[in-house]
């Protein structure tokens, strides 16, 4: 076995290794390089930017802890802004395993900037059937939750005063882990009901999303860590998504440059063996 | 017994198959409260779906218990960890918190729950790492079309490849935004038609296997 074969069958224990410093390090160390805002995320900023005060606004926090690191940010960055710009929250799940982590983030930001619930935010929990819930919500949402996930009633909380439906929604924005989300957000919800739609999500489903964005079927795309990092930057709070970034960065490269080596590593092996190929005939 | 069984129910869904297409095109005050009526059904009988599930659960487990089998080990934690959740969850009312007091419930989830299922999906960047150092090989013209294609990406996603190669980002844009976006409609589409196509054989009685076996 030569070096270039050697080499294509290095211990992965080493590859773990060299992602795990790649992570590490820019975390204790970090570089803060400059992050480009996308128009995608942008269209989301802008819209938010553009609602008049007390406009509804809700986020359906579609994911469960698993993918907490990608889409709690970007759930933070956006209810610091829509808090920020005295809309009414309406906070809500269709993942069962995240709904104590989606009353968490609701309540805590909330806090943090204010905000009373029951006046200015409420957050509904979960239902079960998704879909059926959506078109539930988009038909009378006080059917499709009598009352919140502290078990107050929904029809005496003045912050959905004058809510009847997911018609009376200005805008909704699902961060979804899978594929109940943004794309049954999108079917039965606002194809039936007419509410604008955006999507937050992670990373690894953000490609499948585009031709949604591309269509106008959802206006705005927050994709992973790096969506929730540029929306960060959009609203001049910079959290824990600006401050993965440089670990993303350094991850990113370690995997290019594996990819690279093992290529070079494949490519000299083939040649070796096409040559004594040769020489043997 | 073949009507309650078989005719039944294929005449219950062609009926509410039908209904529901047109309810779609039809927006009357009595069409919508039909609509209204029937979601809430569809929620009710999500949460008896719910509970069809654990019970599943349970009995798959129980007989890997009872017979032993390899791994069974892992069922009996299952079993002690869903049923502690579940006992503990119904003590609390399913709150995580009370008065602002994390609960026995919250504790569960938070410091448990939480923890454990980010490890695995974090796991998941160290395995990508070693498969793409292994696999992502440039073995045919498609394939080094797609490697490069995945290092401009990988690049122009991050902030490092930006301050290095500027168009990266653009280049990743339009990748993405274009070649990606057309291929995933290409396949969309082609899924949605398949869909239609599926939903009305189930309609019209052509795919029974929803129906499940059983003697006719």
């Amino acid at each position: 076995m030569n070096f270039a074969e050697r080499m294509l069958h290095i211990d992965r224990r080493i590859i773990f290794l060299m992602i795990g410093l790649c992570t590490l390090i820019p975390l204790l160390y970090p570089v803060g390089l400059a992050i480009k805002v996308s128009p995608e995320v942008k269209s989301v900023y802008d819209y938010i930017e553009a609602l008049p005060e007390g406009s509804v606004f809700l986020l359906s926090l579609d994911f469960d802890p698993a993918s907490k690191p990608e889409l709690y940010p970007q759930a933070v960055a956006l209810l610091h802004h829509a808090f920020k710009k005295n809309l009414r929250v309406i906070g809500m799940t269709l993942w069962l395993p995240g709904t104590g982590m989606a009353s968490e983030v609701v309540s805590r930001v909330a806090r943090e900037e204010g905000k009373v619930s029951g006046k200015d935010y409420v957050f509904l929990g979960w239902s079960p059937g998704a879909s059926s819930v959506i078109i539930n919500m988009g038909q009378d949402l006080y059917k499709a939750f009598p009352t919140d996930y502290n078990n107050q009633p929904t029809t005496e909380l003045p912050v959905l005063k004058g809510v009847q439906s997911l018609r009376d929604v200005a805008y909704v924005i699902s961060l979804a882990a899978g594929s109940t989300g943004i794309e049954t957000w999108y079917v039965f919800g606002k194809d039936k009901y007419k509410f604008e739609l955006g999507g937050g999500c992670t990373g690894v489903i953000a490609p499948g999303l585009y031709p949604l964005l591309r269509s106008g079927q959802i206006n705005g795309l927050i994709g992973g860590l790096r969506g929730a990092a540029e929306y960060e930057v959009l609203i001049g709070r910079k959290g824990n998504a600006v401050a993965g970034m440089d670990a993303q960065s350094a991850t990113h490269f370690a995997i290019i440059l594996l990819v690279i080596l093992c290529n070079v590593f494949y490519l000299l092996t083939r040649t070796s063996k096409n040559r004594a190929e040769q020489s043997l005939r | 017994m073949t009507f309650l069984r078989r005719q039944l129910p294929l005449l219950i869904t062609l009926v509410t198959g039908l209904l529901f297409a047109a309810q779609y095109y039809i927006p009357h005050p009595s069409s919508e409260l039909m609509l209204t009526s029937v979601s809430k059904w569809l929620q009710i009988i999500g949460g008896f779906a719910l509970i069809l599930g654990v019970t599943s659960l349970f009995r798959i487990h129980a007989v890997k218990i009872r017979r032993k089998e390899p791994g069974w080990g892992y069922s009996f934690v299952l079993y002690a960890g869903m049923i502690g959740t579940i006992v503990i969850g119904l003590w609390h009312g399913g709150k995580e918190t009370t008065d602002g007091i994390t609960t026995t419930f919250g504790w569960i989830y938070t410091f448990m729950m939480v923890p454990l299922q980010g490890t695995m999906f974090a796991i998941l960047a160290f395995f990508i790492a070693s498969a793409a150092y292994r696999s992502f090989r440039a073995r045919s013209r498609e394939a080094a079309v797609l490697l490069i294609a995945a290092i401009i990406v990988m690049m122009g996603r991050v902030p490092l490849g930006e301050h290095l190669i500027p168009i990266s980002g653009d280049i990743t844009q339009w990748i993405l935004n274009v070649l990606n976006a057309s291929v995933r409609r290409a396949i969309l589409i082609g899924v949605s038609l398949g869909a239609v196509a599926l939903s009305l054989k189930i309609m019209f009685g052509v795919e029974r296997a929803y129906l499940g076996g059983g003697k006719e």
